[in-house]
């Protein structure tokens, strides 16, 4: 049986070691990308099931890349992860599947992603 | 302050019997120099006037030349002002009774007080101090405006028995024999009227005294008009400041909550990941401490950072010119695809030349987004049609966003923009509450109408750069 797979888009570093510790332990096959470029590759080159997006991406912004993934013929689960609380204000972030502010504590991000997963079954 | 109209003499005189006739007697004596007397009058006023910045001293200006000796000579003068249908009494000059009359003419007499000669450098406690002591008067004086003042147009003699009901109105609430009624008009209605009367002397009011009564009325309403809205200006500055006040607040916390709670998550993800599956290999460990570590050494600086960040925009101003049309097309060229995907048909219209708005481009963006997203989701999988239109007027930038979608529940029209409810249509509301945040931060706000049939449009209105 297939892995889940995973794709979390973070431009810090240490995030994404964390991921790759965290839920590569649990089962899943992680991807990681730094930049919405290399997401796009990503994305292009593996077949991802569910993505977890930071919303600021250096200077550009993860919603348009969530704007382009839900915009496309297959479009997949996203989780929006990040440090900014008042994104859940914005109506460019509804697209989104799950929204979790980004802490210690990845109780709150695995529900979101185990809820994706099982929905883009 | 008050102020006299007469000489030494013309004082002792007043205490005598038969006052009020020996000055009506004196009335073409003291006509002989009058064109001379009144233009130099006119010049002094008019100077005086030209630096005053609040409205409450231009009338207190004016009013003076009314009351001064050297003036046009009346005993007491009134500035009442239209507020809605009513003429509020809103200025006095001069003594409320005789017995005051006769007390403040002569202590100005004893201490050799000329009035205009302190036009030019009024006191702002002596005017706040005329006000207030005739502020019960002024309420007095205060009555409905009445259909008959349209057909005011010059400046006239009031008595008892006119019959205008206002000035019938002053007369018996002055107890005056005789009132100059300067009517000030707007769109055939009083913007304002000056009353002034010799309620101790009884001296006659000449033609020549009520022309020139007249000038100085109109030099008032030009003066204090000028003063209000320097008044508006500096408001508007005051209120500016605090906007961009406001958008500096938001980028700091904004920036606070990202550089500081992402280390320390970072730090704190990392610390539980090593206690509950600590790594096999000593170099995984090592590296995710040294990470750990790391984080929490730029949230400290971090911390220093936005402390020296804060105490140096504490007077700083973050709103820059925007070039509207740019932002608006490029926002909505982010949104083609998606629109495209859900069958929804993206206009944006701008005029070809540059359209500069005050704002903060993130801010600004974040509202477009916010507007073209509830709009999409208002058109939901029909489709329909989305049109982004950014449009000029004097002061101001409109960004209107509107869709042909679903019109918004009849209990949300008052104020779809307040949040807390179900205002975007299926959805959470705060997105529009959001827009309103922002724009108002930007010093702009925010408007819904459903105006033309079938579509609903959201503005954002922003202010120009000048």
């Amino acid at each position: 049986m297939k892995r889940p797979s995973l794709l979390f888009v973070d431009d810090e570093e240490g995030f994404l070691e964390l991921y790759r510790a965290a839920f590569g332990r649990e089962g899943f096959a992680v991807e990681t990308a730094a930049s919405i470029d290399a997401a796009r590759d990503r994305l292009a080159a593996a077949e991802i099931d569910v993505v977890v997006l930071d919303i600021r991406l250096g200077e550009t912004s993860g919603l348009a890349l969530l704007r382009e993934i839900k915009a496309s013929p297959k479009p997949l689960p996203v989780v929006l992860s990040t440090a900014f609380a008042r994104y859940q204000d914005d109506f460019s972030s509804w697209l989104a599947d799950a929204y979790v502010v980004k802490s210690s504590d990845l109780s709150e991000l695995r529900r979101a992603v185990q809820r994706c997963v099982g929905s883009a079954k | 302050m008050t102020t006299r109209h007469l000489s030494a003499r013309a004082v002792r005189a007043l205490r005598r019997p038969g006052a009020a006739r020996h000055l009506r007697d004196r009335g073409p004596a003291l006509r002989t120099n009058r064109p001379r007397r009144v233009l130099a009058l006119l010049r002094r006023v008019s100077v005086g006037l030209e630096t005053v910045v609040e409205p409450e001293v231009a009338a207190w200006t004016v009013l003076v030349a009314f009351t001064a000796g050297e003036g046009l000579g009346l005993n007491r003068a009134f500035l009442l002002l239209t507020e809605g249908d009513q003429l509020r009494g809103w200025f006095g000059v001069g003594p409320r009774t005789r017995e005051e009359a006769r007390e403040l003419w002569a202590e100005l007499k004893l201490r050799d007080v000329r009035p205009l000669e302190h036009l030019t450098q009024p006191d702002p406690t002596t005017v706040e101090a005329e006000r207030e002591r005739h502020a019960h008067l002024l309420a007095a004086l205060s009555h409905p405006l009445v259909k008959s003042c349209s057909s005011w147009r010059r400046a006239f003699i009031g008595r008892p028995n006119h019959p205008n009901p206002c000035v019938r109105h002053w007369a018996a609430r002055l107890d005056s024999r005789e009132l100059v009624v300067v009517p000030l008009m707007s769109a055939e209605m009083p913007w304002g009227v000056v009353l002034a009367d010799n309620f101790v002397t009884h001296a006659p009011i000449y033609n020549g005294t009520l022309e020139a009564a007249e000038t100085l009325a109109h030099y008032l309403r030009a003066a204090m008009e000028r003063a209000q809205l320097l008044r508006r200006l500096q408001e508007e500055k005051r209120r500016r400041m605090t906007a961009e006040h406001a958008t500096t607040l938001l980028e700091t916390a904004r920036a606070l909550a990202h550089d500081l709670k992402n280390p320390l998550a970072l730090a704190g993800g990392l610390a539980r990941e090593l206690l509950s599956a600590p790594p096999e290999d000593r170099e995984t460990a090592t590296r995710q401490l040294a990470l750990a570590a790391h984080s929490i050494q730029r949230a400290e600086q971090r911390v220093a950072e936005l402390v020296d960040r804060l105490a140096s925009q504490a007077d700083h101003v973050s709103l820059a010119p925007v070039e509207v049309g740019e932002l608006a097309e490029r926002v909505v060229d982010s949104f083609r695809p998606l629109a495209a995907s859900r069958g929804v048909r993206t206009l944006c219209y701008h005029p070809s030349r540059p359209v500069v708005a005050a704002a903060a481009s993130s801010s600004l963006e974040r509202c477009l987004e916010n507007l073209l997203s509830n709009a999409l989701e208002a058109l939901g999988p029909a489709g329909g049609d989305l049109q982004v239109a950014v449009k000029e007027e004097p002061a101001w930038v409109r960004i209107e966003v509107a869709d042909n979608g679903p019109a918004l529940p009849a209990a949300l029209r008052a104020d779809p923009f307040a949040g807390g409810i179900s205002t975007r249509r299926g959805g959470t509301g705060i997105g529009l509450a959001s827009v309103r945040t922002l724009a108002e931060a930007m010093g702009g706000r925010v408007e819904y109408d459903e105006r033309e049939p079938g579509w609903v449009r959201f503005t954002v209105m922003l202010r120009r750069w000048s």
